[in-house]
């Protein structure tokens, strides 16, 4: 519905498609960076991505507060409205909040059925998320039938699943070895690395796109938005 | 009194959680009272505190009261705060002029949704607290899981300084981690402590405590790790890094006991004393009124310039109380203090020191103290000094009202009563407000929730022995435009005797930023309205801004701007400026596209998990906006905003919903825009009372 104030600033647009489909329901997206690079204010643009489009999206934090993630929200929402001149910003942002389920949990005991419960609360309150956020759980760790799993659920709802992973270290020249077996499982595998003062998004796996390296875009070190031009 | 002897401490809680009870016992055991009375007590006394006669009868605190006792050699200053959230402008006063306080937890309980409200209004204002667990005698009580939900529910770095000896029935004394000592408490109040070795089944357990406590609170202090690693750990090492802890807000101290079995309360006052920060370690701000407001630092030494604060209003028996935190400099009776908001300068007669209802008079009190004084007419929240500077303290946080109900009189001759009983409450209470309906001529009064006014409706009554017959609750929705809009428009009258002749041309719009409620801007050029009759103008759209032309509402983020007219030299007049204004205003209006705000409330509500749907499903059916879902070891909260006017019976809705096991907090959020069927059923109410108004 507000697609082109934030088509202007998504980091989706790093994808080739990601004007027009991005991750696509049913698949899993993944984003790497290291610790503190930002990993938790890209996937907020993603979900934004989608809320401004008018989807619903789950966001699963693990051992967060609800406050904390919608203050990371608004922090970008507020900077967005700010550089795109978008009007009733206060309307949209009620509407955005309307589609937004935040849902706190403990990271002990949590893995993809605890997901599937959070999936089936929202569908019973609200609706199906086009978007599953989820926030805090390191995939380097989750097993092969984990993400099989996972990968399930996402064509189940359906709804596109993005997950993140620390990467050992600030520079990733490729797949960390332990993520390799997992490769297959996610549509799209972005890869965040300070740059300049800025971060820069690259594209480690980008669908079927067999040269996906040539996908580089340059974000805000705050938002993580498109750098504005 | 040395100012590192002196505190002022609050003692802060979730309703029930018996913090009037362990205040009933510290006055007793500092020989403030000679007696002590239970709250609901059998003795019809009631507590010590609970002053008010209503207190009394609900079994609750409404009122903070100041007292102050002294405790080995140290002068502590006590707030009693309400626990109930209709009241939280009392508890948000009283922690603004705080320099620590007690969190009184229900051992059985736990953190409660109330004890959420209070705390993050204890960090708003850097409170330090000790943590108290109570009721340890109860069925059910576990100090761990308590302090569990401190560390998870609050995020406080809650640290165990005492172990329990027993629990439920037979819960007997306290071992101090500090002293590796135990402590009983007999006699028939428990007045006397018996201090005497661990008992031997619990000395394991007291030494891995001990460990625990020491790791916790080495983190404050590098002189203690040394100590912990050389082996040469003394008592007064371990309160100094517990005490930074405290101070720093890093280290919740954990205390425990069970104030109606007076059992822990006398190690609590001395924790008080031990941990929580004098005036002389809290650095207090004020702002500067002669350089824009800019925070400036207040220090607690007797001599320089005084600084006060009025916290809270009481009438009394004598008069008007006003009791003050002195900030800075000294208060002394006999002088001339000066009150920077209406720059009126009154003399201080009567100067006292509160207990209860009870008082003592003194001579003078000095930075860091809490006394009363008497006969000052002031408002809450303002700052006195000597008039020798021109500082003020901050102002404090004061939500708006979101409900209102129209009172009226039972009996007429009451009405001068029904009148003084207002105007006072409405000094001691900010967030309590009265006015007159020109239209109706009905009394309209507004608070914060239902029970508040509630409240309120009781004390004209049983204080000012008026009965009031009360109207339907009414939610404060406002109008406001949403787009630009011009006007011109012509004034004229011409029906015998002098005319009347007003023109004027310009916009309105709305004001996006929510500076301001209204704005008038004046950009006449060249004298097309007559510079006299600009006033006449801004004078005459403000008449229109208290009744919106939309539902009759107030009407807010309003800014006009005039920047055309004219005048004739014999027929224009102030009134007929006034008169154009309102015109214009009634024409332009409707242009603009108004709309309805209703107030949307933040609610948090917590219950076990296998309610979580069903909690849910309460706020959906009241237009709720669920924010996030908080899941923790079988419990759940929901935090959510919701339109006030769906939250009216809400407690018994969730009551009926979740077999009474969920609770809820709720305060003033902000306003937004109400969809259009709540907008269309106001707009029809309102057109319904507004016929043949419009005379001009």
């Amino acid at each position: 519905m507000y697609r082109k104030y934030l088509t202007a600033r998504s980091p989706l647009r790093v994808l080739e498609k990601g004007l027009h489909g991005g991750l696509g329901k049913g698949n899993l997206g993944l984003v790497l960076a290291g610790p503190g690079v930002g990993k938790s204010s890209f996937l907020v643009g993603v979900a934004l991505d989608d809320l401004l489009r008018g989807d619903r999206v789950l966001h699963v934090v693990l051992d967060q507060t609800v406050a904390h993630t919608r203050a990371h929200y608004d922090t970008v929402f507020a900077d967005l409205r700010a550089t795109t001149q978008l009007e009733d910003g206060a309307v949209v942002h009620g509407e955005l909040e309307q589609l937004r389920a935040i849902r706190a949990l403990p990271a002990a005991g949590f893995g993809v059925s605890k997901l599937r419960e959070a999936v089936l609360l929202g569908e019973t309150t609200g609706g199906k998320p086009s978007a599953v956020i989820v926030e805090g759980w390191d995939v380097a760790r989750a097993s092969a039938a984990d993400l099989e799993a996972l990968r399930k659920l996402a064509t189940e709802i359906p709804a596109e699943i993005w997950v993140s992973a620390s990467a050992p270290t600030e520079r990733i020249p490729s797949l960390p070895s332990d993520l390799v077996a997992a490769r297959d499982q996610f549509a799209v595998i972005l890869a965040l690395e300070p740059e300049n003062g800025g971060v820069a998004l690259r594209a480690l796996k980008d669908h079927e796109n067999p040269n996906p390296e040539a996908l580089r875009v340059a974000l805000d070190p705050k938002t993580l938005l498109l750098k504005r031009s | 009194m040395e100012l590192s002897k002196v505190r002022n401490i609050g003692i802060s809680a979730h309703i029930d959680s018996g913090k009037t009870t362990l205040t009933e016992r510290i006055l007793f055991y500092t020989q403030r009272i000679h007696k002590i009375h239970e709250v609901k007590g059998k003795d019809q006394v009631g507590a010590t505190m609970d002053f008010m006669e209503l207190e009394r009868e609900r079994g609750i605190t409404i009122q903070s009261a100041a007292t102050y006792c002294e405790w080995s050699g140290h002068h502590i200053n006590i707030i009693d705060t309400p626990g109930h959230v209709d009241f939280t402008i009392e508890v948000e006063r009283s922690l603004r002029v705080l320099d620590g306080a007690i969190l009184v937890l229900c051992g059985v309980a736990g953190v409660q949704s109330q004890s959420m409200t209070v705390d993050r209004q204890m960090r708003r204002y850097k409170v330090p607290r000790l943590a108290f667990i109570n009721k340890l005698d109860r069925s059910g009580a576990n100090p761990r899981r308590v302090v569990e939900g401190l560390r998870e529910k609050l995020k406080h770095n809650a640290v165990l300084i005492q172990l329990p000896i027993g629990l439920e029935a037979d819960f007997r004394g306290i071992v101090d981690l500090v002293l590796m000592k135990a402590f009983r408490f007999e006699g028939d109040n428990g007045e006397h402590i018996i201090e005497e070795e661990i008992p031997a089944n619990m000395a394991d357990e007291a030494a891995a405590a001990r460990e625990e406590m020491l790791d916790a609170v080495s983190m404050y202090s590098d002189e203690l790790t040394e100590a912990i690693l050389e082996e040469r750990v003394t008592e007064e090492l371990i309160r100094d890094a517990i005490r930074r802890g405290a101070i720093g807000l890093g280290l919740t101290p954990v205390f425990l006991g069970s104030a109606y079995k007076n059992k822990g309360v006398q190690l609590l006052l001395n924790a008080v004393t031990m941990y929580l920060p004098s005036p002389t370690d809290v650095e207090n701000m004020g702002v500067d009124l002669s350089n824009n407001e800019a925070p400036i630092v207040i220090s607690a030494d007797p001599n320089k310039p005084l600084v006060a604060l009025a916290f809270k209003l009481e009438d009394g028996r004598y008069g008007q109380l006003t009791y003050v935190r002195v900030y800075q400099g000294t208060l002394a009776k006999g002088t001339t203090i000066t009150n920077m908001r209406t720059q009126r300068r009154h003399k201080v007669g009567r100067l006292v020191r509160m207990h209860a209802n009870d008082m003592e008079d003194i001579e003078s009190a000095e930075g860091g103290d809490i006394v009363a004084l008497f006969g000052i007419e002031c408002a809450t929240g303002d700052t006195f000094t000597d008039g020798s500077i021109d500082v003020a303290m901050s102002g404090m946080h004061v939500p708006d009202p979101v409900i209102s109900l129209s009172i009226k009189a039972k009996d007429n001759k009451v009405q001068a009563n029904l009148g003084k009983a207002l105007g006072r409450f409405v000094r001691e209470d900010p967030t309590f407000r009265s006015h007159v309906d020109q239209e109706s001529g009905e009394t309209i009064i507004s608070g914060m929730g239902e029970l508040h006014l509630e409240v309120y409706v009781e004390r004209m009554k049983r204080e000012y022995g008026v009965e009031v017959i009360t109207g339907a609750p009414q939610v404060a929705y406002r109008e406001t435009i949403s787009q630009r809009a011009e006007f011109n428009y012509t004034h004229r009258k011409q029906t015998g005797g002098s005319g009347q002749y007003a023109k004027i041309g310009g916009y309105i719009e709305p004001i996006t930023d929510g500076s301001a409620n209204f704005e008038f801007v004046d950009e006449v050029r060249g004298g097309s309205v007559p510079i006299e009759f600009i006033p006449s103008v801004e004078k005459g759209m403000r008449t229109m801004i208290p009744k919106g032309r939309l539902i009759g509402f107030p009407v807010i983020n309003l800014r006009v701007v005039l920047n055309d007219g004219a005048a004739h030299s014999v027929d224009s007049s102030d009134n007929a400026f006034q008169a154009a204004a309102r015109g214009a205003f009634r024409t332009v209006y409707p242009q603009a596209r108004p709309i309805v705000l209703e107030p949307i409330m933040k609610l948090g509500v917590e219950g076990p998990i296998d309610f979580q749907g069903a909690i849910i499903k309460t706020i959906m059916q009241r237009r709720g906006v669920i924010i996030g879902t908080t899941e923790q070891e079988g419990f759940c909260q929901i935090d959510a905003e919701v339109p006030f006017a769906d939250m009216f019976g809400y407690a018994t809705d969730l009551r009926s919903n979740t077999q009474g096991k969920a609770e809820f907090t709720m305060e003033f959020a902000k306003y937004a825009p109400a969809p259009n069927d709540v907008k269309e059923k106001l707009v029809e109410k309102f057109s319904g009372r507004v016929k043949g108004e419009d005379d001009e």
